[in-house]
């Protein structure tokens, strides 16, 4: 089964983008462009929308940086990403 | 892209001619960035009455370093004031040092500055369809103040005073580039290290929107900042982080790993270069 990366309260999303930060680190770039995490702001809230290839991503890491460890691995069962 | 050592980047928007143009600045590398450049801007275009948008070299690469320096004019007085939110990231990554807008738009106009290009939109009701999903920050005036991200704003509301007198209704601005950094693991570690050194800020952990680049979402930071330590604010970095980055030491290191040549002599010697500046001005 595929790992599919996923926030855990994505309300709990404060907008400060080190995930993004800490994802595009691990693909060897900085910036925002081509990130597998983005940030979408709409005033206090806030929507993460993560590509589903970011399973490879150390999410350790990406949990020591978000100020709400929020980010989990789930299993697919649906084998929706699974190729 | 490759951060460019050698010069700083400046798009000037000249609102009278809806144009814009780009224009490399090696003289200002002396500066460092935020309001050292941002005066030496002022400086030179004061007849067009400029209002200046700047960052430092670290914005978007290190945490903490999350604010924009805006220089302009004040009934008479140059004056400094910050703002936090995505600005600094959004500009950071559009390769551009600064956005100085000259002159006044003979009508309403919202500009849309995408990496280092610019758009003007003369009807108000598209200004949030305006820049990339994502990417961008939307400065709107609304009220007395001009309001970022629907949540930021300035400690003083003459930014607001001027975007009225230059008729501008808004302004998005879009960062669509990304860097490639020498030594990746190097900065990495760097990052973290100053990551990790979040109890020396002056604010606790809040449960407001954060400025991109620092996990406090704090309630402080929501009205920018005046004055303050004029190293930080070369910078931008956040006040409430100016225990870190007015260490000549740590500011050292943090433009080392990304390659700048910069020696500790020319950190020291930023205040005096300011201070000149200022009284010409």
């Amino acid at each position: 089964m595929a790992k599919v990366l996923k926030v855990r309260f994505p309300e709990e999303c404060n907008g400060c983008e080190l995930c993004v930060m800490e994802v595009q680190r691990q693909l060897g770039k900085v910036g925002l462009e081509g990130s597998p995490i983005r940030i979408f702001r709409n005033g206090n809230e806030f929507s993460v929308v993560i590509d589903p290839l970011a399973a490879t991503l150390d999410i350790t890491q990406l949990n020591k940086v978000c100020p709400k460890a929020n980010f989990y691995f789930e299993e697919d069962s649906e084998g929706e990403f699974s190729s | 892209m490759k951060v460019n050592f050698q010069a700083k980047k400046v798009l000037f928007i000249d609102l009278a001619h809806s144009s814009y143009e780009v224009k490399s600045f090696p003289d200002l590398v002396p500066f460092l960035g935020g309001v050292g450049v941002g005066l030496k801007l002022y400086e030179l275009y004061a007849a067009q009455d400029p209002v200046i948008f700047s960052i430092g070299p670290l914005n978007g690469f290190f945490p903490f370093v999350s604010k924009t320096s805006i220089v302009l004019d004040n009934d008479g007085v140059v004056e400094d004031i910050y703002i936090g939110g995505s600005l600094s990231f959004r500009l950071a990554f559009s390769g551009v040092d600064a956005i100085v807008l000259l002159g006044k738009s003979a009508e309403p106009v919202t500009l849309d500055v995408i990496d280092d290009t610019a758009s003007f939109d003369y009807d108000p009701a598209n200004i949030f369809s305006l820049g990339l999903p994502g990417k961008k920050s939307t400065l709107v005036t609304q009220g007395s103040f001009v309001v970022l991200d629907n949540f930021f704003t300035t400690p003083l509301n003459i930014l607001n005073a001027k975007f009225v007198q230059k008729n501008i209704t808004g302004m998005v601005v879009t960062g669509s580039h990304s860097y490639s950094i020498d030594d990746m693991t190097r900065y990495a570690q760097a990052y973290r290290e100053i990551l990790g050194r979040n109890g020396e800020l002056s604010v606790g952990m809040g449960s407001s929107p954060s400025c991109s680049g620092c996990p406090m979402g704090c309630d402080k930071s929501r009205v920018g900042e005046a004055g303050g330590n004029i190293l930080s604010h070369c910078l931008v970095a956040c006040d409430y982080a100016q225990s870190i980055y007015s260490d000549v030491n740590i500011v050292f290191s943090c433009l080392n790993v990304l390659g700048y040549d910069y020696r500790h002599e020319d950190l020291e010697q930023i205040p005096s270069l300011v201070e000149e500046v200022l009284k010409r001005l």
